[in-house]
């Protein structure tokens, strides 16, 4: 959907830094994907990669880290909007197992806080 | 050679918040109240517009940024009405964001308008990941769009402020049920108000017309 002009932005924010900082390469890039963003984190490596062909990021390693919303509760529970259990670390949970979080304590619905966010986090170079 | 480790720390998504923070000031001093309105191709977002317009048009100042991928129909059926409207191309994106809607507001002279309503490009998906500037986010989803759509697109209706769950006449003729929808809705929010309607019924246009006068009379 919007991952290419999403993945236009970091690009050109790689480009800048490693020309501020005179790099000779780009190594990685550190990402963290809000899990409550419409982000598909393939698309987005996808147009990363073609992006950054001929340029001096070509070949970068891109890291993504989820991050998982974090959520509120009237009872007042604050906490990790948890994976559930059904879900193996690897596997991102859907929006909608996130949208109908409940609260571990009260079992109400879960105000859901953060996760929408899409952070360049650190980028690798060489100088 | 060295090997570098730079801290960026840049949000992508949150730049455009940022715009869409300086939209809300801008719009709030000028007094314009300003409606997102969010929904499928086909949904109704345009006819509830105009509603809107008919009802509205001889007590407050209406103006429309009509968002859309190329074409300019939905805008000039909103000129038709006799509305100030700013027609914004997105080009080939999904959404609009802060950014086009600042670039439609230079267009739209902000002391004279009372009401605005940004139409959305027609998707439940790209446009809840970009703030506008709006007070009142409004999605629309109509029944032929099947009644499992709502738990389809959770985040949309959790972002929202308002939702509408339209064209219930043809409920029956598309096989779906809207008091199931309106129930998925508040599973996924119940704080939210949800209206039921179609446009041939009178009343629950009246109802849409009413929540939009109660925002501006808060």
């Amino acid at each position: 959907m919007h991952e290419y002009s999403l993945a236009c932005e970091i690009f050109e924010t790689v480009i800048e830094t490693a020309d501020k900082n005179k790099a000779i390469a780009v190594n990685s890039i550190t990402l963290e994907i809000g899990g409550l963003t419409h982000v598909s984190p393939e698309q987005l490596l996808f147009c990363l990669d073609v992006l950054s062909r001929n340029s001096i990021a070509e070949g970068a390693k891109v890291n993504v880290n989820f991050v998982p919303p974090s959520g509120e509760c009237e009872c007042g529970y604050r906490g990790d909007a948890g994976v559930p259990d059904k879900l193996r670390d690897e596997d991102q949970p859907s929006l909608y197992e996130y949208a109908i979080q409940t609260c571990p304590v009260c079992g109400k619905l879960l105000q859901l806080l953060g996760g929408d966010e899409l952070m360049i986090r650190t980028i690798d170079i060489e100088i | 050679m060295l090997m570098h480790v730079v801290n960026v720390n840049k949000d992508v998504l949150k730049a455009n918040n940022e715009i869409a923070q300086s939209n809300r000031k801008l719009l709030i001093r000028n007094r314009v109240f300003t409606m997102n309105i969010m929904g499928a191709i086909g949904s109704g977002k345009t006819t509830l517009i105009e509603e809107a317009i008919n009802a509205l048009g001889d007590r407050y100042r209406i103006a429309v940024i009509a968002g859309d991928v190329v074409a300019e129909m939905d805008a000039s059926r909103f000129e038709k009405l006799g509305v100030k409207t700013v027609a914004a191309n997105t080009g080939r994106e999904c959404h609009l964001d802060a950014k086009l809607v600042e670039r439609s507001l230079a267009d739209l002279d902000l002391k004279n308008i009372d009401i605005l309503f940004i139409e959305n490009v027609g998707n439940l998906i790209c446009p809840v990941d970009y703030k506008l500037g709006e007070r009142v986010r409004v999605v629309i989803v109509s029944v032929s769009e099947g009644d499992d759509t709502v738990l389809k697109h959770p985040m949309i209706f959790k972002s929202s402020d308002l939702a509408i769950v339209n064209k219930v006449d043809i409920s029956e003729a598309v096989d779906a049920d809207p008091a199931k929808m309106k129930a998925d809705i508040k599973q996924l929010k119940p704080s939210i108000p949800v209206l039921l309607t179609s446009k041939n019924d009178r009343i629950s246009i009246d109802r849409w017309i009413e929540y939009i006068e109660s925002y501006i009379e808060e």
